[in-house]
């Protein structure tokens, strides 16, 4: 009885850390992918209309990296710490590159000439992006974590598996920042959007695919689960849901539809990552450490559940406050001093 | 230097370096928040409009203090698990529970109203925009308790104990509510309110030494001057108990901070040294300047009570770096001291009616020691965690898990190379930031700013 609780338990903050990830990706992601497309923008004016879109949201959708730590942090502390020491070179990279982004996107207000600021958020809105891919590419394929050697190998995160997961990331978060353009702007720089939604979707799709056929062709836990009947249908279930979203997607932005584009992008991201987890559950280092494994005693999970877990629909509802308060399109010099 | 090449002291010195760095921010950004809400109250309750161009004033200097907090806290945060792995695992049940109390209490609530109070003035009615102000101010509060219930439980860990090396949780009351955490909470909430009241305060009288808007900047100072009031005489007595507190629990800690070697026979009270140079080596002070029997009533309040001296200690379970303590704690208390005196200076001053715009140009030496104490309460800061975590060495967790056995295993050039980046960004930082500030500074307030009808 105990034990099932504690099995129980153990699930559900799979879950939520698995929501908190979702949450932080789309929401980070979009924020990432509106400064990767500021490297390509057309001109200053549409840099700078991009990046307000970002102002009053950037630090509250960081925050949920935070949030995801932390949990993560308490509720397995043997995977986070695993993880973290592992991937310690892609961590630290994300970490710089996400101190270069913040302090370029605030210090430019302050600037003189914004072009070198501009150009520092770009680069590492981008880098912090490939960073996580290649962080997220090497955990799902196993870190070098073996049963004997539970330390891992600080290089092992280093395959080509992780280099094309890193670029499915980074096109994801394009995907999303491109439709979230679609929403927050208007004219040029929407038509611009539009265009990039179309290419970084498409892109995105054969990248999933071609994720998933290699994992399951190089890691036989995950091609067993895909070749199971019933974990299999699920799999197949959220990939066909993927590529569904994805004719969606097209549709929405055939006709202009911007939120429904924007929702239609989620959907791609949440599919394809809940296919990939379905994949590898109930590991979170693949082959290693399942979550049983890892989690705390039922005591903290239960004490983590009244203090974080029931926080998170009221999380959601000031952060989702905040985002009807700075509806609408970015209007220039809307938060002028 | 032997300890150069070893990657367990460049884990440490990187989680010094950036720990010591992050902690700048968040000091004023806990300060700061209270009192833009104070600004914001009074404009709202009294009509004046200067209130209102206080608030918005000083949210530009909040907002780009507040970035730099954010970025370089969340290195803190992943260096757990970087480079503290060992202690992540045996201590992450309780720990990283904590580090997630605060996010989904403080940091989510924080960034979940900070964007309509920095920019929401003209969105949301002025009672929702003052309940975002409110927001952000608890939420910076409450991230400095539970950031202090972690550092306490480090300190003085209780309410938990091991299972197969890891720490389990018997109670959470015992463990949040640990005997140092009163203390620790308590100090170091009323630090980021003395700094930041020092700051603003210097500032506002630098505009008045300057001329500039006199009358708008005698308002805020006399704002900061009326917090520190409070704050400075609290401030010192909580920082006498949470010393006592340190004698109690963490003798070793105590003894270091005081260069104390020998154990004080019964019957006679222990010297206290005013200054001394501790020579651990030798196991004694090469020279000291020392007040008999002063120790005893400071620890313990007993004119013979014990205090129990370096040597009854292991060598290997000795604090490192006695000096260093020993001065840090001197120069955090010859700063509390030193705003103890400049408050009574000013409020002589304030008494003779001298706090008026065509009489403070009398002052000019009071305006400028003002001034020059806008960094004392960093200064102070930063002197008293190195006193509590060097002080805590050779453990991470007292008498639990000793340092060298918590680092993670790592190469010594992955950790050089991030200890050097780190280090060169935030050197950058530091400067782009007092750059940037002083171009807010000197910019000054705009006066004719309306509020949103």
């Amino acid at each position: 009885m105990d034990n099932e609780i504690h099995t129980l338990l153990a699930n559900i903050w799979f879950f939520i850390i698995g929501l908190m990830l979702f949450l932080y990706v789309v929401l980070d992601g979009f924020d990432l992918g509106v400064g990767i497309l500021s490297l390509v923008a057309r001109n200053d004016k549409h840099r700078a209309i991009m990046m307000m879109s970002l102002e009053s949201i950037w630090d509250a959708n960081e925050t949920w990296l935070v949030l995801l730590g932390g949990s993560l942090f308490g509720a397995f502390p043997l995977v986070f710490a695993i993880m973290l020491q592992t991937l310690y070179i892609p961590i630290m990279v994300m970490l710089f590159a996400l101190i270069f982004r913040g302090f370029a996107f605030e210090f430019r207000h302050h600037a003189r000439n914004k072009a070198p600021w501009n150009q520092a958020f770009g680069v590492s809105s981008l880098l912090a992006a490939l960073a996580q891919g290649v962080a997220f590419g090497g955990l799902i394929s196993g870190l070098g974590v073996t049963e004997s050697d539970d330390q891992g190998n600080v290089r092992g995160w280093f395959t080509p598996f992780a280099a094309l997961v890193a670029l499915g990331v980074a096109t994801g978060y394009t995907l999303l920042g491109a439709a979230y353009l679609v929403i927050k702007t208007e004219g040029a720089i929407q038509r611009i959007s539009i265009v990039q939604s179309y290419v970084a979707a498409a892109l995105e799709i054969v990248l999933v695919i071609t994720v998933v056929i290699w994992a399951a062709r190089f890691n036989t836990y995950f091609a067993a689960r895909w070749a199971d009947k019933e974990t299999g249908n699920f799999m197949n279930f959220f990939l066909i849901l993927a590529v569904f979203a994805f004719f969606m997607l097209m549709r929405a932005l055939q006709k202009r539809f911007e939120v429904r584009a924007f929702f239609w992008s989620v959907i791609i991201t949440l599919a394809s990552f809940t296919a990939v987890t379905i994949g590898y559950y109930p590991y979170m280092v693949p082959a290693s450490i399942s979550l049983l494994h890892a989690a705390s005693s039922s005591k903290t999970l239960i004490f983590m559940l009244a203090g974080i877990g029931l926080l998170i629909p009221v999380m959601l509802v000031y952060s989702g406050y905040q985002y009807l308060v700075f509806r609408g399109k970015v209007q220039m010099g809307q938060h002028a001093e | 230097m032997e300890v150069l090449p070893d990657p367990v002291f460049l884990s440490r010195l990187q989680f010094a370096v950036t720990a010591m760095f992050h902690i700048l921010w968040p000091v004023m950004t806990v300060g700061l928040s209270l009192i833009l809400v104070v600004f914001e109250w009074l404009w709202l309750k009294t009509g004046d409009v200067d209130n209102y161009r206080h608030a918005r004033f000083w949210a530009k200097l909040f907002l780009l203090n507040f970035s730099v907090g954010v970025i370089s806290g969340l290195p803190l945060e992943f260096e757990f698990g970087t480079n503290w792995s060992r202690f992540s695992m045996m201590a992450g049940e309780f720990f990283g529970n904590i580090l997630g109390y605060e996010g989904a209490m403080a940091f989510m609530l924080e960034a979940g109203f900070l964007g309509i109070m920095l920019f929401g003035w003209a969105l949301v009615p002025p009672a929702i925009h003052l309940l975002a102000t409110c927001m952000v101010a608890l939420g910076a509060s409450l991230s400095v308790f539970w950031i202090l219930v972690a550092n306490s439980w480090m300190q003085t860990p209780s309410g938990t104990h091991l299972e197969n090396n890891r720490v389990v949780v018997d109670s959470y009351v015992e463990a949040i509510f640990n005997k140092n955490m009163p203390w620790g909470v308590s100090h170091m909430w009323f630090a980021c309110l003395a700094t930041s009241l020092f700051v603003i305060g210097g500032l506002s009288a630098w505009y008045i030494l300057k001329g500039r808007n006199t009358d708008f900047f005698l308002k805020s100072f006399r704002v900061a001057l009326i917090g520190v009031i409070f704050v400075v005489p609290i401030q010192i007595y909580l920082g006498d108990s949470n010393g006592r507190e340190v004698f109690a629990n963490q003798p070793a800690k105590g003894a270091a901070i005081e260069a104390h070697w020998t154990t004080n026979q019964e019957g006679t009270g222990a010297a206290w040294n005013l200054l001394a140079w501790p020579n651990p080596a030798e196991q004694k002070n090469d020279w000291a300047i020392s007040i008999p029997g002063v120790l005893s009533v400071l620890a313990t309040r007993d004119k013979h009570g014990q205090v129990q001296g370096l040597k009854s200690f292991p060598k290997a379970d000795q604090p490192p770096a006695i000096a260093l303590i020993f001065y840090s704690f001197r120069i955090m208390v010859g700063v509390g001291i030193f705003f103890l005196g400049l408050l009574l200076w000013t409020l002589v001053i304030w008494l003779r009616g001298q706090l008026k715009s065509v009489l403070i140009g009398n002052n000019r030496l009071l305006l400028s020691v003002w001034v020059a104490s806008i960094p004392l309460g960093y200064v102070a800061t930063e002197c008293g965690w190195i006193v509590r975590e060097v002080g805590r060495q050779p453990w991470i967790i007292y008498g639990l898990l000793r340092t060298r056995d918590a680092a993670s295993i790592l190469p010594v050039s992955v950790v050089a190379v991030s200890l050097v980046s780190f280090l060169v960004i935030y050197s950058i930082l530091f400067v782009l930031f007092l750059v940037f500030a002083a171009r807010i500074i000197r910019k000054g307030p705009d006066l004719t700013l309306m509020p949103p009808s």
